[in-house]
């Protein structure tokens, strides 16, 4: 037993303990319904919460997350048998029929939200100060090897590895869950999401529908994610900074995205819901309780966001090296600073909206029930304050990627720094006015549309001036292209894709045909994977060895990205197509008179084949750890003060501090240093 | 220069700008019933909010110089009162976010609420603040018996505002037919709109009070000094916050408009 491979124990008891929880939620459920049903809800929650804990717990025992995660279900059920007795006590059902009535369920979830956060051990150092106990500033690591990244730690490297790694997962369940209902899109009507089979009390439609949104969900939770995971590793290593601010607060924001992430998984087998990512009532007041669950995942990976955010900023603001003047930061730091800036205050809208549409729920209160005098409009403009701006949360740390990558593999100045690093804080402001442009076709008020339509097609003035700068930038350089560079190059064209389509939905009199079609799927997919899946494969595939000491494979690398990028486009003008001749979005079947079966068929298969370059991604990222060819120095030959030490980054990153003495992005002119290291006359070279 | 030379004056300061600040929402509460004049009422807003943030909260101390030394206590408190003025700037969306409901869904009207308890718990609040500047001053001077006194006296204050928000004045509410799910179809969106917003309010209440209660219990073990005190201006930062919402909160749910 002990001598297996962690990773072989933690299946083992997933299965075993799984088979338990499979047990236990069919007894209960039983009890309750008087009927044994085998693909119910209940049994299947028991399973899923039983089956994830088990696994940590057989690979690294009872601690970090393991423990966080059973605090999780104890903190769960306690809520929500505290609601339960309270209901009893004054005469109300306690018990509903996903076992627990949905204010159980609420109080539940969020309880057990709370109780992973203290079971985890991520406020132990917060308690004792505020029992007026002083705590070292930085703690020693408990643990090592994979342990390290399943426990709490406050090294802002293990974290962003931990973001990353978390990103991933949930990349990997959300494509998964795509897979499923792009499979029954393959051909028209429905083959096996059919209305008469029955899974967690969900028909097929209904699950489609479940999967539809919570894969959209889920994969925004994701890209947050991955960009915290991106900013929190290198954003210290790049200002020259021990570490991030306030690291405790850093772990805080990472450990809350876990129990953030289980909660909408909950929503799957707790009923589902209907309404797409965005939530709109009435719909999202009459879906069942797994709404609810989706609800309470968003606010609590708002708070994970609004933290990490805050952090950022602290960091940049207070934390960067002697000589760092705003203009001589590395531009993915402006693109961190303008991400944060968002992050840290729109979120909260999208937060309030839920909430807002909880409450109507729970208490009736009708804020979006026109019946009650309630507005059901107001809920769209609050979510899209968020959610608008929320988009270039997504991409401009991408973006920055693309402008921070380009010169090292072009060896050539980026152009026009200065625009650049402006252009992200345009874009984020202009961000903020535009959110209407969602709801031309909602009956906002008349007035509102022409001036969102001009708002927004002026975002594209920033934007286009990063692609002036990136085009400026390759002319004429030598260019070299590695793993990281294709998937730069990649994320250029397919975020010119994305930009394109993006204007005839700006543009009222073309929205007004193109609205809630499958055209808006393929412009988000285009903007979503050039500003951020590109970027992040390529920054993974370039910070790599420097995390690690070692390169990922090239040859899997170059598979993945010829793999990827081909499907990829052809997914996505497909959807666009699809979507001009008539094909509706959020929806299960269509009508074969359409003449779109082929097309879907190849969209399906094309589907099918960027999930294949995936699974090479992820073997080559595992495997690389331990096979990959060793690289401890230079390798991309960058500026970056981060590949001047040895890989992997030392634990307390620069032994020596440097200071800034050039400019981030000269290559190719002779003598310029962008930093120099202290007690040593070296600096960088080329 | 907002800087006192010495305790005396400090705390002069403190009274001259509590006097302002009540006279202003007296000029205020007048406004509303002579004039009904919305613009005005929110120029009075903005300048108390103005005063609060400035010589209670001291925002300009976010401009301190530090020196070079990043690992010094004064860096790292400078460092910490930038993540506190982040996080009120990411938490006063919440409450924008709730003042654009209110201004969609109720416009000019406002819910029918006893005026007179309305100025009541206005007035126990800004007087917490009031106290709250004493405590932090004393405990800038390096007085900790002073600081405690006052902190309590905020603490009870706070509490009494609390208590009075969801014991007194909700349940008027609710008895005069103000219910949150607009049992009375009359009130329209009043009820839900005004339990939300005073409901969002008094959490933060509540904590800040759990927050006071902890630095309050720090002071008695004798943690704080004179130069290291950073617990103290962040529970005194935040309270003042909590008290800038309800400048904001007051008139709009109380003054502005006409109650239906
Ligand atoms: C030139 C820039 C862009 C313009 C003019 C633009 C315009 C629009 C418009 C008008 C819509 C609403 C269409 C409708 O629902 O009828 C839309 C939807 C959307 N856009 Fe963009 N967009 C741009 C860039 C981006 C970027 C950078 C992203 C980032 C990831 C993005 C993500 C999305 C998403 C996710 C939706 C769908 C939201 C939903 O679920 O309804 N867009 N875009
Ligand atoms: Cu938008």
């Amino acid at each position: 037993m002990r001598n297996i491979n962690p990773f072989w124990r933690g299946i083992l008891y997933l299965v075993v303990l799984g088979l338990v929880g499979y047990g236990i939620g069919l007894g209960l459920d039983f009890v309750m319904a008087g009927e044994l049903r085998f693909s119910g809800s209940v049994p299947a929650l028991f399973t899923l919460l039983f089956g994830f804990t088990a696994f940590f717990l057989g690979a690294f025992g009872f601690q970090g997350i393991a423990r966080g995660l059973v605090w999780q279900i104890v903190g769960t059920l306690a809520g929500g048998l505290l609601v339960a007795g309270i209901r009893a006590l004054m005469g109300l059902p306690a018990f509903g029929d996903f076992f627990f009535t949905e204010p159980s369920w609420v109080v539940g979830g969020l309880t057990g939200a709370l109780s992973f956060i203290v079971g985890v051990g991520v406020v132990d150092d917060w308690i004792k100060w505020a029992r007026g106990m002083d705590t070292p500033e930085h703690h020693e690591e408990h643990y090592h090897g994979w342990a390290k990244y399943f426990a709490v730690s406050l090294d802002h490297k293990v974290i962003g590895i931990q973001y990353t790694i978390l990103a991933l997962l949930l990349i990997s369940i959300g494509g998964l869950f795509a897979l499923i209902f792009r499979t029954e899109l393959a051909a028209s009507q429905l083959q096996f999401l059919t209305t008469d089979m029955n899974l967690f009390g969900q028909n097929g439609p209904q699950l489609y529908n479940t999967l539809m949104s919570l894969h959209g969900m889920i994969m925004i939770v994701s890209i947050l994610l991955g960009v915290s995971g991106i900013i929190n590793y290198v954003v210290p290593l790049l200002l020259g900074a021990q570490d991030m601010a306030f690291p405790r607060l850093n772990a805080f924001s990472y450990w809350i995205a876990v129990p953030a992430s289980v909660l909408p998984l909950m929503s799957l087998v707790l009923g589902g819901f209907d309404t797409g990512w965005t939530g709109y009532p009435p719909l999202s007041t009459r879906a069942p309780v797994g709404m609810q669950m989706f609800f309470l995942g968003v606010f609590v990976a708002g708070w994970s966001s609004i933290l990490g955010a805050l952090n950022v900023i602290a960091t940049v603001l207070r934390m960067r090296a002697k000589g760092m003047t705003a203009m001589r930061m590395p531009i993915f730091v402006w693109a961190a600073i303008a991400t944060s800036l968002i992050a840290l205050t729109a979120t909260q809208f999208i937060g309030l909206s839920f909430q807002l549409v909880m409450f109507q729920r729970l208490l009736g209160m009708g804020f979006f029930d026109p019946a009650k005098g309630g507005n059901p409009v107001l809920f769209q403009h609050l979510f899209w304050f968020y959610s608008h701006p929320a988009v270039y949360v997504f991409v401009l740390p991408g973006l920055g990627v693309i402008s921070e990558l380009l010169p090292v593999f072009v060896r050539k100045p980026l152009f026009g720094y200065r625009w650049i690093a402006m252009s992200s804080l345009g874009i984020a402001l202009v961000g903020f006015v535009v959110w209407a442009h969602h709801m031309f076709t909602s009956g906002m008020n008349e007035y509102l549309r022409v001036p969102f339509m001009y708002s927004t097609l002026l975002v594209a003035v920033p934007t286009g001036v990063k692609f002036f700068s990136w085009v400026a930038t390759i002319w004429k350089g030598k260019i070299s292209t590695p793993t990281p560079m294709l998937f730069v190059l990649g994320a250029i064209v397919v975020f010119l894709m994305g930009g394109l389509s993006g204007p005839p939905n700006a543009t009222v009199s073309t929205d007004l045909h193109l609205h809630d079609t499958y055209f808006i799927v393929g412009h988000f997919h285009d903007t979503i994977f050039g500003g951020f899946v590109f970027p992040f494969f390529a920054a993974i595939y370039y910070w790599y060895p420097k995390a690690t000491g070692r390169k990922m494979n090239e040859t899997l690398g170059k598979l993945h990205f010829w793999l990827m990028t081909p499907s990829f486009f052809t997914l996505t003008f497909g959807m666009m197509y699809v979507g001009l001749i008539g094909m509706r979005r959020r929806i299960a079947d269509y009508d074969p008179a359409l003449g779109i079966d082929a097309y879907h068929l190849v969209m399906t298969i094309a589907g099918y084949l960027i999930a294949v370059s995936v699974i090479i991604f992820l073997y080559n990222f595992f495997n690389s750890l331990k096979n990959g060819e060793k690289a401890e120095g230079n390798v991309w030959n960058s500026r970056s003060p981060e590949w001047q030490v040895p890989s992997p980054m030392p634990a307390h990153n620069y032994d020596q501090p440097f200071e800034v003495v050039g400019e981030p992005y000269d290559y190719g002119l002779k003598d310029s240093a962008y930093v120099r290291f202290a007690g040593t006359a070296k600096s960088t070279h080329k | 220069m907002a800087h006192s030379e010495n305790k005396s004056s400090a705390l002069m300061q403190g009274v001259v700008i509590f006097v302002y600040l009540a006279v202003l929402t007296g000029i205020e509460y007048f406004i509303a019933v002579a004039f009904d004049a919305v613009p005005l009422l929110i120029v009075a807003a903005v300048i108390k909010a103005g005063l609060v943030m400035y010589y209670y909260m001291h925002i300009y101390r976010l401009g301190e110089d530090d020196g070079e030394d990043q690992h010094s206590y004064r860096y790292k408190t400078g460092t910490n009162r930038f993540g506190l003025w982040l996080f009120l700037l990411s938490d006063s969306f919440v409450f924008a976010g709730l003042m654009a409901m209110r201004v969609n869904l109720l416009g000019l009207t406002r819910p029918h609420l006893n005026q007179l308890l309305g100025l009541a718990v206005t007035a126990i609040l800004l007087i917490s603040s009031f106290f709250m500047n004493r405590g932090e001053t004393a405990i800038k001077y390096g007085d900790r018996k002073a600081f405690m006194t006052n902190t309590f006296i905020t603490f009870l204050l706070g509490l009494g505002f609390l208590l009075g928000v969801v014991f007194v004045e909700w349940r008027q509410a609710a008895h005069e037919g103000l219910t949150a799910d607009f049992g009375n179809p009359a009130s329209g969106p009043m009820g839900a709109v005004f339990y939300m917003m005073t409901g969002m309010h008094a959490f933060h209440v509540l904590t800040g009070l759990i927050f006071l209660g902890i630095v309050w219990n720090n002071a008695r073990k004798g943690i704080y000094t004179a130069d290291q005190h950073w617990g103290v201006e962040a529970a005194a930062v935040y309270w003042h916050f909590v008290d800038l919402v309800w400048i904001f909160f007051y008139p709009a749910l109380y003054l502005i408009g006409t109650a239906v």
